[in-house]
């Protein structure tokens, strides 16, 4: 069978290795021409996070950036992923404040989203399918989020997409393995478990490759029937992003696969991100050496080093090990929440709190307490019962327990005002109106982006920061360039 | 998918396809004369092949050198550009029968479009509004037309283009000696000696609204504004056309629309409009099937790559912009600078350029092949370079246009730069909303 390929390096790419703020518009409307002509199956594109990442980093229009992927992209399906009901502010939304969403993300071309409930309700993630059915065709695509817990077994992936198999609007499903976890024995019995529930429809898989393990997963999905893989290409694959593309393909057709894909243009595209991640210094990925306590406390590498850095600056640098093993224990007690962000740094953040405070759960954070009051879903296993008394046992529970949800949509058009156009709208709704002003101040972004001009601009910059030096003097091997200010007629 | 594209032009125009080509990581073959060969597009090209000698009857414009090389450096694809061999169906329908997908529209659009009898019988089909007038064979046809028109009349070559061959006609007593050289002239220039009797809007604006289709849909990009012409000639082009009632322009918009629609219209194309500039009311006049030099305006305005959309469109791909995706904003100005001696009615100055300082700056883009020590020939057009002008606002755009006219530089041949200083700073051009007239009135 022929498999295709997912291309994730724009979003989840850089976002697992470059904090999604490596790439602005231009980088990547340089990219879609050859993007679009190498025949990915969709390209994983945007997010909630990563339009205000353009807006808040770039001064770039969100909604722009995709109409004009889309306008250079008309074959290769771009991807937005949600979690259903929230669209940059952390709170749920009103449905209609997403209906409105998913409608100006369809007008503007996104073709594809991924529904991502690490709670894993049933309920939301079909009411969200719906409205997206509602204001387009896009197709929609139901994350099956894997982690190892005792409650995460092979049944419970059959069970969840059993049912959401039973809503027309999921078109298919992708295995999800964010923190890389999932091991080739795991794949054997988990795909063929979830295909047996989900009919016709395909399956794909989206196997970070963290611990080298992505890779080796991905190639045994393909032998189980998975229609397609995800991949970042070139730098931005490998370490916590995916595997990498070309390398992928050559593993594929090794394996005797057909792979559906323009190796020659894959190569251009490869090198083009090559030399655009040397130009604005962004690390690119490396495989990754496998390491056998990560699936044990699943603590991806940023969320560590914070942590780490933070114990370091408190000369407790020696407690590394039990805010470890006491983030283990809190993940359990929280009732496994699944280590996809916002999770991770919640849980560690609390584990840290709970080490070096004078009793554990003495202090805790807004967040864990409106994690157990549900305002993030309910939680997949329910919270230890010692434990959730003891968070809501303070003021501070009482106080988030009231607070104001998200508007309705009907008051945010009274505080915007009726006439807004809709993007402007939107944007202002969850965002700070300063950021928003910047972006619309700054117009429209580049079409194009010449790696090798950037340490030549990157020089002119700095030469013009210092108009009074006199002496400039640019050196390389086998080049010597001097300016020396002097009098002048 | 095109893997090999040929580019069947010259000059500034075979760059600026080139540039997208490398882009998409499509391998860029230019076939340049040879008084071409060593430009500035055969430089950069990946691949350069001679179609023939440097005049251009020998080369651009013969069809059979043409297929023959791109058939020689396998070519799945040629791009014809603008002017050549862009509109002509028998280049298109030799280009398929070679098995070369030719950049553009279907050879029945070309041909609908080609003729201009064709074209004013179908834009009436599609609903367009036309203006009064018809064929003549002779004479006395024409006089007959004339008639129905009322004067002023403008006589036009039917196979013409580009303005050559038309005569205006401001009283009957003129009628009898302008059709005899009208006609005349339209035998020696297009071997057919039909005229076209139409009547004459006093003031009126050369509107025209660029068009994208894919076969099947189609949609449009907005207004430009081209009034500013000399002896129909283009000098001057802007995007949105302005000072226009917003009812007008989505009206114009609509209509070309529909041209573009009823003809299932593949790639970009014109829809060129003439518009009473006192009432807005607006006929159809021509459409272009194929890029036009100044779709750099509507590039700035709408963030449109077109060169790349006409490439999709010629690959199969559907369009996949929507009309509610396009969004204008702000306003874009081109100049034409020709390497032309303006002040002695416009004579070509041909030769080396020994200078070549291009402005440079927010919101200026330069489309031009011509650097220190290119030549410019003298067997062809002298377009040597376009300043395309961006800004937020119509008079920010003109302000930068002021200034990047200022910072031009060129030396070694004659060239526009300072007629369009002269545009630029006059009163009427700042106000903006010109008729064609304009360049009568312009004090240089």
């Amino acid at each position: 069978m022929t498999i295709q390929l997912v291309d994730v390096t724009m979003r989840d790419g850089n976002q697992s290795l470059w904090g999604a703020t490596g790439l602005n518009s231009a980088h990547m409307l340089q990219a879609a021409a050859l993007t679009e002509r190498a025949g990915f199956r969709a390209v994983d594109f945007t997010s909630s996070s990563h339009m205000a990442v353009a807006v808040r980093y770039f001064q770039n229009n969100p909604w722009e950036r995709i109409r004009r992927m889309r306008a250079a992209m008309p074959t290769t399906p771009m991807q937005f992923i949600t979690t259903g009901l929230r669209f940059i502010a952390w709170q749920q939304a009103d449905p209609e404040f997403m209906r409105l969403v998913y409608r100006r993300l369809q007008a503007n071309g996104i073709r594809r989203f991924v529904i991502l409930d690490p709670m894993h309700e049933v309920p939301a993630v079909i009411a969200a399918a719906r409205i997206v059915k509602e204001e387009g065709d896009a197709e929609v695509m139901g994350a099956l989020t894997f982690t190892l817990s005792d409650v995460h077994d092979d049944a419970f992936y059959a069970g969840f997409a059993k049912a959401l198999a039973a809503s027309p609007d999921i078109d298919l499903f992708y295995l999800k393995d964010p923190s890389g976890l999932m091991s080739v024995d795991r794949v054997r019995t988990l795909a063929p478990a979830v295909k047996a529930v989900i009919g016709n429809r395909p399956l794909e898989i989206h196997a970070h490759n963290t611990l080298g393990l992505g890779e080796l997963s991905s190639l045994e999905a393909a032998k189980l029937g998975i229609s397609a893989i995800h991949v970042g290409i070139g730098p931005g694959g490998d370490g916590s992003s995916l595997p990498e593309a070309e390398r992928m393909v050559a593993n594929l057709i090794e394996a005797g696969h057909d792979v559906a894909i323009d190796r020659d243009v894959l190569a251009q595209l490869s090198a083009y991100w090559t030399r655009l991640a040397q130009a604005e210094g962004l690390p690119p990925g490396t495989p990754q050496a496998f390491d056998a306590s990560f699936l044990r406390h699943q603590i991806a590498g940023g969320v560590m080093t914070t942590t780490k850095r933070q114990l370091e600056e408190l000369g407790m640098g020696d407690k590394l090990s039990a805010v470890i093993a006491e983030t283990e224990q809190v993940r359990a007690e929280l009732g496994y929440p699944i280590m996809v962000t916002p999770f991770p740094q919640m849980v560690m953040s609390q584990a840290l709190f709970n080490v070096i405070g004078t009793r554990r759960y003495a202090q805790v954070s807004d967040q864990v307490i409106r994690y157990v009051l549900g305002k993030f879903g309910k939680p997949t296993n329910p919270v230890d019962r010692t434990v959730l008394a003891a968070i809501l046992d303070r003021p501070q529970a009482r106080a988030l327990a009231d607070e104001d949800d998200f508007p309705t949509l009907a008051d945010l058009r009274k505080r915007f005002g009726a006439t807004m156009e809709d993007e402007e709208f939107l944007l202002r709704a969850v965002m700070p109106g300063d950021q928003v002003d910047a972006m619309m101040a700054a117009g429209r972004s580049r079409a194009t982006c010449t790696p090798e001009a950037a340490p030549l601009l990157a020089l002119l910059k700095q030469l013009a920061a210092r108009p009074a030096a006199r002496d400039i003097v640019v050196e390389r091997p086998g080049l010597r360039l001097a300016l020396h200010a002097g009098t002048s007629l | 998918m095109i893997r090999r594209l040929f580019i069947a032009n010259r000059g500034e125009i075979a760059l600026r396809i080139i540039r997208t080509a490398q882009r998409m990581g499509i391998v860029s073959i230019l076939g340049a004369s040879e008084a071409d060969a060593s430009s500035l597009p055969a430089k950069l090209a990946d691949e350069v092949v001679i179609v023939g000698p440097s005049p251009s009857s020998r080369s651009y414009l013969s069809v059979e050198a043409v297929i023959a090389a791109a058939k020689a450096c396998d070519a799945d694809a040629i791009h014809p550009g603008y002017g050549f061999l862009s509109e002509n169906a028998s280049f298109a329908r030799a280009a398929a029968s070679a098995g070369i997908i030719f950049v553009g529209p279907a050879v029945e659009s070309l041909e609908a479009m080609g003729d201009k009898l064709m074209a004013r019988q179908i834009g009436t089909e599609a609903g367009l509004p036309v203006i009064p007038g018809g064929e003549a064979v002779d004479k006395a046809a024409a006089r007959l037309r004339a008639e129905v028109t009322g004067y002023p009349l403008l006589l036009k070559a039917v196979s013409g283009g580009g303005g050559r061959g038309m005569k205006r006609v401001d009283a009957p007593d003129e009628l009898d000696r302008q059709i005899d050289m009208a006609m005349a002239e339209a035998e020696a220039a297009f071997g057919d000696n039909r005229i076209y009797v139409e009547r004459f809007i006093t003031s009126g604006r050369h509107v025209e609204v660029q068009v994208l289709g894919d076969g099947i849909s189609a949609i449009h990009l907005g207004t430009r504004d081209c009034s500013i012409q000399r002896r129909f000639q283009k000098l001057v082009e802007e995007a949105p056309a302005p000072n226009m009632p917003d009812d007008k322009r989505a009206g114009i918009e609509a209509a070309a629309v529909s041209l573009a629609r009823h003809l299932n219209y593949r790639g970009a194309g014109t829809v060129e409009f003439l518009v009473d500039a006192e009432t807005f009311d607006f006929y159809f006049l021509e459409m272009n099937a194929r890029i036009q030099v100044e779709h750099p305006v509507t590039e700035a305005i709408t963030g449109v790559d077109l060169i790349e959309q006409q490439l999709l469109m010629a690959g199969g791909a559907r369009l996949s912009l929507t009309q509610d995706m396009v969004q204008p904003k702000g306003h874009a100005l081109e100049v034409r600078i020709n390497a032309e001696d303006w002040r002695a009615d416009f004579r070509p100055s041909p030769g080396t350029v020994t200078r070549a300082i291009w402005p440079g700056g927010p919101g200026i883009r330069i489309d031009t092949h011509m650097t220190r020590g290119g030549e410019v020939p003298p067997f062809y057009d002298s377009l040597i370079g376009k300043l395309i002008i961006f800004g937020a606002t119509r008079d920010e755009a003109v302000v930068r246009l002021g200034a990047a006219l200022a910072q031009l530089d060129i030396e070694g041949v004659d060239t526009t730069r300072d007629l369009h200083r002269a545009i630029a700073a006059d009163a009427r051009f700042v106000a903006g909303g010109v008729d064609t007239r304009f360049f009568e009135g312009l004090a240089a």
